[in-house]
């Protein structure tokens, strides 16, 4: 007799013990969805934003060190304060590089500078794809280029 | 550091501290046959783990991602009830002076993984040492792997292993980490390059050599050296990892297409030349054939998951073994989610797969939202790794493909498997957390 | 970019986990019932590792195997291992084999396919009753025809061509399936040794060796052509005198004969073609046969196909008996008319059971009737004490067969194979198999004896088919084949076995 009510228990446990995997994955299932749907908001209010510049190293501080720029599809970069961005270094020539975003890659291209742009420490010679997570130098100003 | 509150991982991890012991005094019911929860220190150190690992977290204001853990905590929670329930003398340690039984043994395994999980996902803050270094990362793959070819000795006829004394490590486990670091560097570096130049060779367009010789000639002095080592489910892994994170860099199924047919056309001249692979695919094909012999193990398996059912035989109620000796043999490391569908049938297997789906699912959406290149290919290796190992293995079990011997991460024993396994979390949470703390930074 | 393509592969991702859910669906709900009958899946037989098998009787009464229940395991025992590779084994490790697993669910006694439900509900309400079985095979024609083969591999098949019960059925050599059948770490001990012993005991010769059937074969050549109607028994060939010199060319190829002994060739029709067993003579009838209807009667004989001792749903399963090379587990086409000649002589491609060979000689000493073989004669209730119950609950071997060749060519081939032994020329190859010499006075024998040639420095197979008694008018009571693995020519090695064993089957059927 006990070991009836044993068996009967020990059955209803081991069904208690599936459901309860259950309840677990839909607990789950339910914060992914919820993220899933703030992650949407997020991607309607930060559509416009394609890229931006995180500020490395700066001596003069111009750009400002550890800040980020954000970047518009075209970005020309230079001593000239009429830049997009305004570099100040002694380094960089008045109109230095272009950065600019076509199709669905960054490139940058070197505007004829006297001291060059490099890219992950290479001079570049011509225009050149860019990843997110490159390292973009022009004078002594070194850039990253994030998502 | 400041404290981040981790409100959605603690109420996913709630249940977990019930789940566990339950499970344990379910399994103790069944094999005892009387209403007594039995001995809980090990259900209870396992969730201490988990618990610690989320205090941890919270204490050092990690923004990583909140299911990652919750989910690895549910399948290693999984993992240990059903160790705990097998015979405990199919493994254990002696070392230390301690002797331990398996489940302990699996136990300790944990909290070394935790451990690491932990040191990497709160200490490292910068991944320039993952990504700078990564011809260094390639040359310590190469080196374990001379080790193994070296010092290197057969379970199974696969030359995995290597005996340092008290412990013996499986290096492939953290080979394959090192191996994922290397290819999402060399990736990240030349990802623009292969994308836009190709050449096209016939149909399809191949990658320029030069920016690819590199990495396809490191590759392919892996693969050959695994395949020596006769160990075919890490080759299928390491190639399936491969070729996924090339897929992402470069967009092109041209590449995978290639890579599969590379590798069919390989598996088929090593089933021509090598007898153990001409025998592993025969069996694979009708283990019946020989259901006593080469087809033991997996005809075995096939009947426990027919035992199994639609709703399983009940934690502690399935026919583990039979007149002294196991009716499925290697059920703790190859054929664990077999003796899992078997006690929980089909829905726990299910649940099972739902909980490996949850954490591929996050590990992608940590790589989505990374920073910069580097980590998204970073993440997609890492989850592609755990997510294959899982589908590789469970389809083995099943005879969906031929059977390896490679672990289901978190869940089949295996210290090196476990560690291992610990360390890619670790490494996609740090991952997570630098591109949460960006996201704080700029939007603010 | 890397987002969309994370996307993808997320998709891609998640359909490999639905295929691998499907395959989990595919094994534990669909396949799941075919899984839970096999008869070597573990938990059926855990689920009757303490369920009472019934006795296994022969022919007379005296047991072969029998179980008991100790301390809730029941324990199978073995008596004579001449019938090891009859009975098969029944073990917790290895699963079963032979008429153990033929006839498994009856001898323990349950009529659900899906032994786990059947007890289940056997459980609650009460034991299953196991069965008995008798054979037809007589413990002491089967130990005699054993003895006989000695330490030798090789096997002997009788069969009653009358009914078609199975009266011998031996494989040498053998081994005791008692340990196999006992605990299973002493059971993995006992089948190691088995599987690596050179000998291979555990291969059933007498139904599953394949073997070159050389001049035996020729039986088969004479009775197809005489029953096509593309021979007489007077038909004779006017170069075959020279070809047995010279060579019979064939496409090409010079078919030779092999060494006559010093017989002088002759202008010979079938009987002395036989009795000195010409290859040219077979050569040029199976050439008048020709490569489709030689398949057609191979099929007939039951050849190109498995067949089994019993009913078709619970019989002995026997080896498929190929003329050609085998396609597929059929008889594939013949490449070339050198083939077909050669095959008309028991060479070329052909590989043969012995058992396939026992019904030959069956079908010609049956008046060109095949009998349906069988070898468990009846199943009885279970005595308790282990003796023969008198209750028997179901009856097999339902007699029959299906005509082969017709009565006049079945009768032309039995002559000639009458002279085979009995003739003056037919004498000094088969001579051996002669009953007389073994004390039946008043019967004669008829057979052919077959030297299968393997090439190279192998010995011959020592063949050696035939049927008695044989004289005019009376009824064969026995068919036999027997087969000697490397037994050198079948005038020397086959034909006194075979001879001594019908001999001793006549003795002891005597009145019956």
């Amino acid at each position: 007799m006990t070991a009836d009510i044993v068996r009967v228990l020990l059955l209803l446990a081991q069904l208690g013990f599936v459901a309860l995997l259950y309840i677990v994955l839909m607990r789950f299932a339910g914060s992914l969805l919820r993220d899933l749907r703030s992650a949407e908001e997020a991607q309607i209010t930060s559509r416009s934003g394609i890229g931006r510049l995180s500020v490395l190293e700066s001596p003069a501080d111009e750009p400002p060190n550890g800040s980020t720029i954000a970047l518009g599809p075209i970005n020309s970069i230079g001593r000239n304060v009429n830049n997009t961005i305004f570099v100040e270094d002694d380094f960089v020539s008045a109109n230095h590089a272009m950065l600019t975003f076509r199709g669905r890659s960054w490139f940058v291209e070197d505007q004829g500078s006297t001291n060059g742009t490099y890219v992950n420490g290479h001079r570049i010679e011509r225009a050149v794809a860019l990843s997110f997570g490159d390292e973009l130098t022009v004078g002594r100003v070194r850039m990253r280029l994030d998502r | 550091m400041r404290i981040a509150w981790r409100g959605a991982e603690l109420k996913l991890l709630l249940p977990i501290l019930l789940l566990v012991p339950f499970g344990f005094v379910v399994t103790n019911i069944a094999l005892s046959g009387a209403l007594e929860t039995g001995d809980l220190t090990m259900a209870v150190g396992y969730v201490g783990l988990i618990a610690l690992a989320h205090v941890v977290l919270v204490a050092s204001g990690h923004r990583g991602d909140q299911l990652v853990l919750p989910a690895v905590g549910v399948m290693g929670g999984i993992g240990i009830i059903m160790l705990n329930r097998l015979p405990q003398d199919l493994a254990g340690t002696r070392a230390f002076g301690l002797e331990l039984g398996m489940a302990s043994t699996q136990l300790l395994w944990f909290a070394v993984g935790i451990v690491a999980m932990l040191a990497i996902a709160v200490g490292l803050r910068d991944d320039g040492i993952l990504r700078h270094y990564k011809y260094s990362w390639a040359a310590v793959g190469i080196a374990l792997l001379a080790a193994t070819m070296l010092f290197g000795y057969e379970v199974n006829g696969a030359r995995l292993w290597i005996d340092l004394g008290a412990i013996s490590i499986q290096p492939g486990e953290l080979l394959k980490i090192v191996l994922v670091i290397f290819i999402a560097g060399y990736l990240a570096e030349t990802r623009t390059l292969l994308t836009s130049a190709s050449m096209r060779i016939g149909f399809l367009s191949v990658p320029p050599l030069p920016y690819f010789l590199p990495m396809l000639a490191l590759f392919g002095v892996v693969m050959l050296i695994v395949v020596r080592l006769n160990d075919l489910g890490t080759a299928l892994l390491f190639f399936g990892i491969f070729l996924t994170m090339l897929f992402v860099a470069t967009g092109r199924r041209s590449y995978v297409l290639i890579g599969l047919i590379l590798f069919v056309a390989g598996f088929y001249v090593a089933y021509q030349l090598f007898g153990h692979v001409h025998a592993r695919v025969d069996v694979w094909i009708d283990p019946f054939a020989d259901p006593l012999g080469a087809g033991f193990q997996p005809v075995r398996a096939l009947y426990a998951l027919g035992r199994g059912g639609l709703f399983g035989e009940g934690l502690g109620q399935g026919l583990v073994t039979l007149g002294g000796s196991l009716t499925i043999p290697f059920v703790h490391t190859d054929f664990i989610f077999t003796a899992i569908a078997e006690e929980l049938g089909l829905l726990g297997a299910f649940a099972l797969l739902g909980f490996a789906a949850v954490l591929v699912f996050r590990g992608l959406r940590i790589a989505a939202l990374a920073r910069d290149d580097f980590g998204a290919l970073l993440a997609v290796g890492l989850t592609a790794s755990l997510g294959l190992q899982t589908l590789i293995i469970i389809g083995g079990n099943t005879k969906l493909i031929p059977l390896t011997g490679i672990t289901l991460p978190f869940v089949s024993y295996g210290g090196s498997s476990v560690v291992a396994s610990f360390i890619m979390i670790g490494l996609l949470l740090a991952i997570s957390h630098r591109s949460q703390s960006a996201e704080e930074t700029s939007g603010s | 970019m890397i987002a969309t393509n994370i996307r993808r592969l997320g998709l891609y991702l998640m359909l490999a986990f639905a295929v691998v859910s499907a395959s989990g669906v595919w094994w534990q709900v669909i396949e799941a019932d075919s899984l839970a009958t096999r008869t070597d899946n573990p938990e059926v037989i855990a689920a009757r590792r303490s369920l009472l098998r019934g006795t296994i009787f022969d022919a007379s009464g005296q047991v072969l195997a029998s179980s008991e229940v100790i301390d809730g395991l029941s324990r199978r025992s073995y008596f004579d291992p001449a019938f090891t590779h009859v009975l098969g084994y029944s073990s917790l490790r290895f699963g079963t084999t032979g008429l153990e697993r033929a006839f498994e669910d009856i001898l323990v006694g349950q009529t659900d396919p899906n032994p786990i439900r059947d007890l289940v509900s056997d459980v609650l309400d009460r034991q299953p009753q196991p069965r008995d079985l008798t054979l037809t095979i007589d413990k002491r024609l089967q130990d005699f025809a054993a003895a006989q083969l000695g330490s030798d591999a090789g096997a002997v098949v009788a069969i009653d061509p009358r009914t078609g019960a199975v009266l011998a059925l031996v494989s040498a050599p053998t081994f005791d399936a008692t340990p196999i059948s006992g605990d299973p770490d002493g059971a993995q001990g006992a089948m190691d040794a088995l599987r690596n012993d050179p000998a291979e005991p555990l291969l059933s010769r007498a139904r599953q060796g394949l073997y070159v059937p050389g001049s035996i074969l020729k039986v088969f050549t004479a009775a197809a052509a005489l029953d096509a109607g593309v021979t007489t028994p007077d038909t004779t060939f006017e170069n075959q005198p020279r070809e047995e010199r010279e060579g019979f060319v064939v496409d090409g190829f010079a078919i030779r004969e092999h060494d006559l002994g010093g017989i002088e060739p002759a202008l010979w029709p079938l009987s002395p073609a036989l009795q000195v067993s010409s290859n040219i003579y077979f050569a040029h009838v199976g050439l008048e046969l020709g490569q489709e209807t030689f398949l057609e009667y191979a099929r007939r004989f039951g050849f190109c196909a498995p067949m089994r001792i019993g009913p078709p749903d619970r019989g002995l399963s026997v080896g498929a008996s190929f003329v050609t090379e085998e396609v597929d587990g059929d008889c594939g086409p013949f490449r070339d008319n050198v083939e077909l000649a050669s095959a008309s002589f028991g060479q070329g491609r052909t590989a043969v059971t012995p058992v396939q060979m026992a019904m030959l000689a069956a079908a010609i000493a049956g008046d060109g009737v095949a009998p349906n073989p069988y070898v468990v004669k009846d199943v009885r209730a279970h005595a308790a004490d282990g003796s023969l119950s008198h209750e028997v609950l179901e009856t097999l071997g339902s007699g029959g067969g299906t005509r082969v060749v017709g009565s006049a060519a079945a009768a032309a081939t039995r002559q000639a194979m009458v002279d085979a032994v009995n003739g003056e020329l037919g004498r000094l190859y088969a001579g051996q198999a002669d009953v007389t010499l073994y004390g039946i006075g008043d019967a004669r024998s008829a057979g052919k004896t077959g030297t299968a040639e393997l090439g190279g420095e192998q010995a011959p197979h020592s063949w050696f088919i035939g049927f008695a008694p044989a004289e005019d008018e009376a009824t064969p009571r026995i068919a036999i084949a027997v087969l000697l693995e490397r037994g050198g020519s079948g005038s020397a090695g086959a034909a006194p076995i075979a001879g001594r064993v019908m001999a001793e089957w006549l003795r002891l059927s005597e009145g019956s």
